[in-house]
């Protein structure tokens, strides 16, 4: 190999990860067809097929019956976690020996804004369901009264039987605490271009704690919500099931709700490397790219914030 | 095109002979009443029975003839130039690879030939589209795997359900299969008729390709549509948007009668032309009793 | 076949030439072009599929009556499986991943990916997607049956509350996969051309596929994810107690589903059919000997293609009862969409004007390309009227158009590029008799089988129909004989593949063996290429020299060094 190479590109050698990458995601979609539907119908014997086939969500509800998918669902998240690990493990230890050249680093930083931008993409699919159902309400309340199971509620948005979340309440203080986190996650980077591990340690540890709280309170919510329906039948307040308006609110705010996860998992990481002495003021692109994708998941929440919470109430 | 067509047909030619059915299937239409439906080896549109879609077929042709040329004139370039630019003929290839003025030329004809085309498409579309002052109403309702016909005008009607006779059946009215039905759907003739169009559960189209409507029946939503038949006579169309097995087994009948003899209809409680009762009496008579 | 110069010039061995052993090599791969082999593979596996179960259609529809089918709902699987599989396991597959992966880094002069890891993950997802649609096939659907019979649009509430099995949730599982496949993909082939353009190469430099393949990559990177939030809205509304999207019983909008379908699905189509014009344009220009006509215009025409096609969706749901002046914005937004599509064809036209043209069988794939992509383009227009499509919708007449753009533009394309690169990849040739005997069966098989289809939909026969009334028979009859040609012309290929391969040693070929014409980095390394190319950088300087001496010196120059 002995120095021929005149290019700043990296080389890879073979890597196992991939391929273990397909058969984690192999394992986990068929855990979520097993969670969301079961392949064998529940009998009731609670045969081995059964307990892992069935459709496992009857558990979560509280239902009768067997249904091991979230079993084969764990293991391919583990699978799943394992590969991650080693994978990014490798790509922290490329870095670390010196391999990340300029060029490399400006590939990752087109990498992560083109990751960002199909992540935005996929919220511009969840913002244009919102928009449509509670933009045109009035003509689906008008067109069918056969079939809408009462018509007129529909008529204005959100639907009169849903009691909607108080904005200025946990969601102001979710805004605000996502706020905040951009400034602490702005904080722990400059600290570290500074030279400042100490100051970066607590910027980017705040940032995760922060997270933390925002899917806690958020947790907190959600079962506020759900307990309601539980006690009280439909008419406390909604779930996903209860109409439209509820699964567009719990999916439209889920599905945020699980990208600031995987941005705290992402800062975290990187955290724990700051911790094992990783990272330079120098060489750092895996920080900067967790805050600007922690960045864009506060941005998420703002137009979530503004439309969901605030502009449809 | 041209040329495509005429390799098809001579090929489909060839297989004439083998296929002895193909005759027989032509002799199955009624004589007497006016039908519209597909046609035997038909490959252009439909008779038009609205305005509509006499108007449609005006547009189609017009963009036909347009089309027809282009892929004609494409054609023509790629042949002379292949004959003319091959390699024996010219060895030596040119090296131009600009020319500002062609490329504005193949910039703007095309646009000038889409402009010739989107004025009559959209005078087309919004007659089309543009509910006119009907003068009668019937909802037509996706079933799977049946339709459901009402008045809503007339109350003294009710709702019935329009089923596909299968193929004994079909045989012994005569009427073609899978596109006739037990019990059409009948509207006078000469008058507007809006079409209030829905489902109850999957996705269906209510399409009768003669009238130039194809209208998807959505459940949870009531979509609207018209026509105006000019005569008398039956006309077939099917399901157009996939709804399940039986998707290709919900064929749409539509008997347009005259005013005087919807009158009568309508009087007799709509009474639809029981197709089975005649079969059960052993009658086994062709429909076409009427005029 | 032709005389194959430059046969004589030894491979040129970078010292990167490492071989890792069999397993890790081809599983573990991190190597573009072991990547594009495997995706070449599998795409033709999935072509073998896909067009098995179109055969099996056919069967079916060559007469009246049902008679090949034991069910009507397996003739509708086989219909959804057959579009599924065809467009995200062959034709994707093959344009993007295949000759992508292999040829995008060469013709920029990049010795690989940006992410070579993330390449490979982008290929094994796609057998993980494709067994996930199998397993589709053999667990319970719908009442009717196994498998999912809804069509590859999958509209609810046929798809939710009209097919309760787990066999549709395995497809969205396997269209998410296939879903996060392209959209890595996609993040690599921007990053490597924005990236990774060797010295001299400005993007006004780079090879049309290098420009084809960065507008697909914007689309997919700008119209998949969408398609994952339908996706993801369709398995939660499928569980009993979950969301009621398109339920409208509780105020959900089953029609919000096709627009979100269609805002990908019309890029889609798109995604499919540029990587082929790329290819073409290539072909085109080498065996005209003569560069491209308007190199800007027909870069800039695919990037407005890209750009409109974001914005004409719902030119497929002209019947589904929008209002009307919505309607008469997507005509006139579709139609604009022939402008650039035809400064294309022009301008491929215009590069064979003046030229030398010689009828190679990759020339006689880009010339049936071009002939019949115009043929399925103008019914596009045709369709793009929605008064007119009021008849036509969801007729033959639509299956008609889009097989002559799918089955004979991107089709045509893949198999331009396999015949033209073939040599380059494998280092040796096939036997040209047998390649132009397969092009000839092929060309006349698909006309035969689509030509008639479009009398079949002016005569008004419905889509995913298994039985038909009688009136439809004749038209039929001839296009389940153009399928039989079509199968034959299948086997050919193989014959094709196993001809040249017995013969591999007896034809070996040279670093450019299409001779003058060919002008694109990959015909100045050798063939099959070194195992890591470009381990000296070749420099694209201003002014119009030649890249191959570049590398050709570039070469001599290390080989000096470490001599
Ligand atoms: C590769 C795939 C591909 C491509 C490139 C296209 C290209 C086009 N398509 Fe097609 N289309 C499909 C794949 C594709 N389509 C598929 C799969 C479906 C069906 C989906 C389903 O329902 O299952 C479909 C359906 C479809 C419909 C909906 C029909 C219906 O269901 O009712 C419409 C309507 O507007 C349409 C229009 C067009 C147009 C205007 C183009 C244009 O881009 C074509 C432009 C090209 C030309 C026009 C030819 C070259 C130009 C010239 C020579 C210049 C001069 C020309 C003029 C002035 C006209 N297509
Ligand atoms: C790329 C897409 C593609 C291709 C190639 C084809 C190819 C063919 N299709 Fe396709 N078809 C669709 C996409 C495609 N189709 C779609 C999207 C639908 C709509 C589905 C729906 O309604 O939901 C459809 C529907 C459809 C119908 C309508 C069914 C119905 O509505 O009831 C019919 C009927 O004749 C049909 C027939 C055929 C036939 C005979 C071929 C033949 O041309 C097949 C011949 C075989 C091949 C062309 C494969 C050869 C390729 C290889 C071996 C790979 C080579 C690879 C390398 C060299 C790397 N198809
Ligand atoms: Cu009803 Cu198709
Ligand atoms: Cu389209």
């Amino acid at each position: 190999m002995a120095g021929a190479v005149e290019h700043d590109y990296h080389i890879l050698p073979p890597s196992p990860w991939p391929f273990f990458a397909g058969i984690a995601a192999l394992v986990w979609g068929l855990g979520m067809v097993v969670f969301f539907t079961g392949l064998v119908p529940r009998s009731g014997d609670g045969a081995m097929m059964e307990f892992f086939f069935a459709r496992g969500l009857d558990t979560i509800q509280g239902r009768d019956g067997s249904g091991g998918g979230w079993i084969i669902l764990l293991i391919g998240t583990l699978m799943a976690a394992y590969v991650m690990y080693g994978w990014w493990r490798d790509v922290a230890a490329e870095s670390a020996r010196g391999e990340h050249t300029p060029v490399i680093d400006l590939g990752l930083r087109y990498g992560m804004i083109m990751f960002i931008m199909q992540e935005a993409m996929f919220f511009v699919g969840w913002f244009w369901m919102f928009f449509e159902l509670g933009l045109f309400h009035k003509f689906r309340a008008g067109w069918n009264p056969d079939i809408l199971e009462n018509p007129e509620s529909y008529a204005s948005w959100p639907p009169p039987s849903i009691e909607t979340v108080d904005p200025w309440h946990l969601p102001l203080m979710n805004t605000l605490i996502l706020l905040l986190s951009g400034t602490t996650v702005t904080w722990g980077h400059h600290a570290l271009v500074h030279g400042d591990r100490k100051g970066a340690k607590w910027g980017i540890g705040l940032t995760v704690a922060l997270g933390v709280l925002f899917l806690a309170v958020m947790a907190y919510e959600y079962t506020h919500l759900f307990h309601y329906r539980l006690e009280d039948g439909m008419n406390g307040t909604f779930w996903l099931s209860t109409n439209v308006y509820g699964s567009a609110f719990f999916m439209a705010t889920g599905f945020h709700g699980l990208h600031v996860l995987i941005g705290a998992i992402f800062l975290f990481a990187m955290w724990a490397r700051l911790m094992n002495g990783g990272m330079s003021p120098e060489k750092h692109f895996g920080l900067e790219a967790a805050a600007w994708y922690w960045h864009f998941v506060d941005v998420v929440w703002l137009f979530l914030f503004a439309f969901i919470y605030v502009a449809f109430v | 095109m041209r040329a495509l067509n005429a390799m098809s047909s001579t090929i489909g030619a060839g297989l004439v002979a083998a296929l002895s059915g193909v005759a027989a299937f032509a002799q199955d239409a009624p004589s007497g009443l006016n039908e519209f439906g597909p046609e035997p080896k038909g490959w252009f549109l439909q008779d038009a029975a609205t305005p509509v879609m006499e108007e449609l077929i005006v547009v189609h042709n017009l963009v036909q003839i347009i089309i027809t040329a282009i892929v004609l004139f494409v054609f023509l370039l790629m042949a002379y130039i292949l004959i003319r630019f091959r390699e024996s003929k010219n060895p030596v290839p040119s090296k131009t690879s600009h020319n500002t003025l062609i490329e504005i030329v193949w910039t703007v004809v095309p646009v000038i030939l889409l402009v010739i085309i989107a004025i009559p498409s959209m005078n087309l579309l919004y007659k089309q589209d543009r509910l006119p002052e009907t003068e009668m109403t019937v909802k037509v309702v996706g079933n799977t795997w049946n339709w459901l016909y009402s008045y809503p005008e007339y109350e003294n009607v009710e709702e019935w359900v329009s089923n596909p006779l299968d193929e004994t059946q079909a045989r012994e009215v005569g009427q073609p299969y899978l596109l006739a039905t037990d019990a059409p759907l009948v509207v006078p003739v000469g008058t507007k008729v809006k079409v209030l169009v829905t489902s109850v559960n999957n996705m269906h189209s209510w399409a009768v390709p003669s009238f130039g409507v194809k209208m998807d029946a959505v459940p949870g939503i009531i979509n609207e549509t018209w026509f105006e038949v000019f005569e008398e006579g039956t006309y077939y169309g099917q399901c157009s948007e996939i709804c399940g097995v039986r998707h290709y087994y919900m064929p749409i009948e539509v008997k347009a009668v005259s005013k005087a003899e919807f009158a009568r209809f309508i009087a007799a409680g709509g009474e639809p032309e029981d197709k089975f009762a005649q079969l059960n009496d052993g009658g086994g008579a062709v429909v076409s009793a009427n005029d | 076949m032709v005389a194959i110069p430059g046969a004589d010039i030894p491979v040129v061995h970078t010292p990167a030439d490492d071989k890792p052993g069999f397993w890790a090599r081809w599983f573990y791969s991190t190597n573009h072009k072991d990547i594009g082999i495997l995706y070449l593979i599998f795409g033709i596996f999935s072509g073998l599929l896909g067009g098995f179960l179109s055969f099996m259609m056919r069967m079916e529809l060559a007469t009246p009556g049902i008679d090949v089918f034991s069910s009507e709902h397996t003739y509708l699987v086989f219909v959804t499986m057959h579009g599924l599989i065809m467009i995200f396991f062959m034709v994707m597959p093959a344009l993007i991943g295949g000759f992508g992966n292999y040829f995008l880094p060469i013709m920029i002069g990049a010795p690989d990916m940006a992410f070579p890891r993330m390449n490979n993950l982008s290929f094994w997802l796609l057998p993980v997607a494709l067994i996930c649609l199998l397993i589709s096939f053999f667990v319970p659907g719908a009442a009717e049956g196994n498998g999912f019979g809804g069509a590859w649009v999958m509209y609810p509430p046929l798809s939710t509350t009209g097919s309760p099995g787990p066999a549709f949730d395995f497809i969205i599982i396997g269209l998410l996969a296939a879903g996060f496949s392209s959209i890595f993909g996609a993040i690599n082939f921007i990053t490597t051309i924005l990236n990774m353009r060797a010295p001299g190469m400005t993007m006004h430099k780079m090879p049309l596929f290098a420009w084809a393949m960065l507008v697909t990559a914007f689309l997919l990177l700008l119209a998949l994810p969408v398609l994952a939030a339908a996706l993801f809205m369709l398995l939660t509304d499928r569980i009993e107690g979950g969301t009621a999207f398109f339920d409208p019983a509780r105020g959900g909008d089953p029609q919000m589903f096709q627009h979100l379908f269609w805002f990908f699905g019309h890029p889609e189509v798109y995604i499919m059919i540029l990587p082929a014009f790329g290819i073409v344009s290539h072909i085109v220009s080498t065996f005209s000997k003569k560069p491209i006509f308007g190199y800007l215009g027909m870069a800039y025409a695919m990037v407005a293609i890209g750009v409109v096609g974001f914005v004409v969706w719902a030119h497929h749901m002209y019947t589904v009862g929008m209002d009307v002046n919505v309607k008469a914005y997507f005509v006139l937004a579709t139609l604009v969409i022939a402008v650039p599509t035809g400064v294309k064809v022009f301008s491929w036209l215009a590069t064979m004007w003046g030229g030398s043209i010689r009828f190679t069988v990759p020339m006689l794939w880009a010339i049936g390309f071009i002939i019949l992509f115009v043929v399925g383009g103008v019914t596009g227009v045709m369709l793009a009227n929605a008064g007119v499509t009021t008849y036509l919708h969801d007729t033959y007449y639509v299956v008609a158009h889009f097989h002559y753009v799918l089955s004979m533009g991107a089709v045509f394309g893949i198999f331009a590029g396999w015949y033209y690169w073939y040599g380059k990849m494998f280092g040796h040739h096939y036997n040209g008799f047998l390649a132009r005997l397969h092009f000839w069966l092929f060309f006349i098989g698909v006309n035969v089988i689509f030509f008639p289809q479009h009398f079949l939909g002016l005569n008004s026969m419905p889509r995913r129909y298994i039985d038909y009334p009688v009136e439809f028979e004749f038209w039929n009859m001839v296009s389940s004989w153009g399928a039989w040609i079509t199968l034959a012309s299948v086997a050919v290929f193989f014959v094709v593949l196993i001809e040249a391969f017995l013969m591999r040693n007896k034809r070996r070929v040279g670093n450019n063996y299409w001779g003058e014409g060919a002008t694109t980095l990959e015909w100045t390394i050798s063939s099959p290429p070194p195992y890591h190319q470009f381990s000296v950088l070749p420099r694209i300087d201003a002014g119009d020299s030649d890249p191959h001496e570049e590398v050709d010196e570039a070469y001599a120059r290390r080989e000096g060094d470490s001599a």
